[in-house]
């Protein structure tokens, strides 16, 4: 017995291998349900630090990898959100529009604003209608809350529209409520108002509206509202600030009131008498 | 001997998380370096075929049971196999110069595939054992001979005071 062993310790590495190779070749042979036996039973009894080991491992692998697809879906979704903001705000708007298409009279053209004047002033903006939708010069463009402007010059597919911001447009109105008349201005494209005369009864929150006298907007058609009233020690008139119905610093959209300028009719008689003249 | 049981559970340890974790990024074309085999190897150079082959059998059965699907038995058997053969070149026997040692690992990883890969062609009836070694243990194992300079670097660059 005593010379095994010292035959074993003599030859320690060949009994090693052989021991080695002998077991990995027992399990290799061993069937399919025998291996799974004994998969788990090392696996939770003398490979289970191991086990913890490779699990943070992976899940220190899987964290980075999930880490990264999160931040590109991150980045993926913030832009959809960002879309999606703008869409909810541009239906918004369109619904908006169809119902004031649906509930005004007149005869109108919904336009989008193609390109803004690059002046520190916006005076003008480019719609996308010209001559292919019947648009004129002078046609009326209006908002949904009130008056924008009017066509100034018309080419085939677009159109440029001077804003009521631009000091040099002005604009017949009247008030609602007394039906005195004035004239719509503004000297810096910020500040809007009428000068009336100073016995006129107008008063804060009073609604102005187009008088259609200047002969390019409707009769009636909203303005904007008075926010006070100033004499500025003038004897003879006071000046109503007044607030624009639309905001003309934020317009996308618009509606070209398809109605030829008043005056076009009695023109040629005009240009006739100025050519007599 | 403890502290030496203990660098080197440290340095398997190492490896194997490196292994799980960086291996798979740094892979070229499918083909990434086997850390564990590196170690092996210089395991068996520095202690002996003793330690090479309980290691390696150990080592083995772990990748076996942690690299689902395989057959059990199936790396332990060409660990323990190739740790034995590594063993044969211990530095305490004979005198190993650093480019016989890089061809030593390159030859250490083909033992270890070839018997791999018989294991699998007799189990499975699927594959060749050359066509095997060719396509994917020559890549892999040139791959991993950058790793096992790692220690020559080591002795050759770093400044005396860094060693030990």
């Amino acid at each position: 017995m005593r010379w095994i062993l010292e035959l074993i310790v003599r030859y320690r590495v060949i009994v090693a291998v052989l021991l080695a190779s002998g077991l990995s070749l027992r399990l290799i042979s061993s069937p399919p349900d025998l291996q799974a036996k004994t998969a788990r039973f090392l696996a939770f009894s003398f490979f289970y630090p191991l086990q913890v080991t490779f699990d943070q491992a992976t899940k220190a692998k899987n964290i980075y990898a999930e880490n990264h697809l999160l931040k590109s879906e991150v980045a993926l979704l913030t832009a959809q959100v960002a879309q999606l903001k703008d869409e909810k705000i541009e239906n918004g708007r369109l619904r908006r529009m169809l119902d004031f298409e649906e509930r005004t009279p007149l005869d109108i053209i919904p336009v989008s604003i193609v390109a803004r004047d690059p002046s520190p002033v916006l005076k003008s903006v480019v719609v996308n209608a010209g001559t292919n939708k019947g648009v004129l010069a002078y046609m009326p463009v209006v908002g949904e809350g009130g008056i924008a402007g009017k066509v100034v010059q018309v080419m085939p597919s677009l159109s440029l529209v001077q804003l009521i911001k631009d000091p040099l447009n002005r604009t017949s109105i009247l008030v609602r409520r007394t039906r005195a008349v004035s004239i719509l201005e503004t000297e810096n494209g910020i500040d809007y108002f009428a000068r009336f005369r100073i016995h006129e009864d107008v008063a804060a929150g009073d609604t102005i509206v187009t008088s259609g006298l200047g002969g390019i907007y409707p009769r009636g058609f909203p303005a904007g509202v008075v926010e006070k009233i100033s004499d500025e020690g003038d004897r003879l008139f006071k000046k109503a600030a007044i607030k624009p119905g639309i905001d003309i610093d934020r317009l996308e959209e618009l509606f070209i009131v398809r109605q030829p300028p008043q005056w076009a009719a009695f023109r040629a008689q005009l240009d006739s008498l100025g050519r007599k003249r | 001997m403890r502290a030496n049981i203990f660098k080197w559970g440290g340095i398997f340890l190492l490896s194997f998380v490196l292994q799980t974790t960086v291996v798979p990024v740094i892979g070229i074309a499918g083909i990434t370096p086997d850390l564990l085999m590196v170690a092996l190897f210089f395991l068996a150079l520095k202690n002996g075929q003793m330690a090479a082959v309980g290691t390696g059998f150990f080592l083995g059965l772990a990748q076996d049971l942690f690299s689902a699907p395989s057959i059990l038995g199936q790396n332990a058997l060409s660990k323990t196999l190739s740790g034995f053969f590594a063993g044969f070149f211990n530095e305490r026997m004979m005198r190993v110069d650093f480019v016989f040692q890089i061809v030593l690992v390159f030859v250490t990883f083909m033992v270890n595939d070839a018997v791999y890969f018989i294991v699998q062609v007799i189990k499975t009836d699927g594959g060749g054992v050359i066509h095997n070694l060719v396509a994917t243990s020559v890549p892999r194992a040139l791959y991993s001979m950058l790793f096992a300079l790692l220690p020559y670097i080591k002795e050759r660059f770093l400044p005396t005071s860094f060693r030990r």
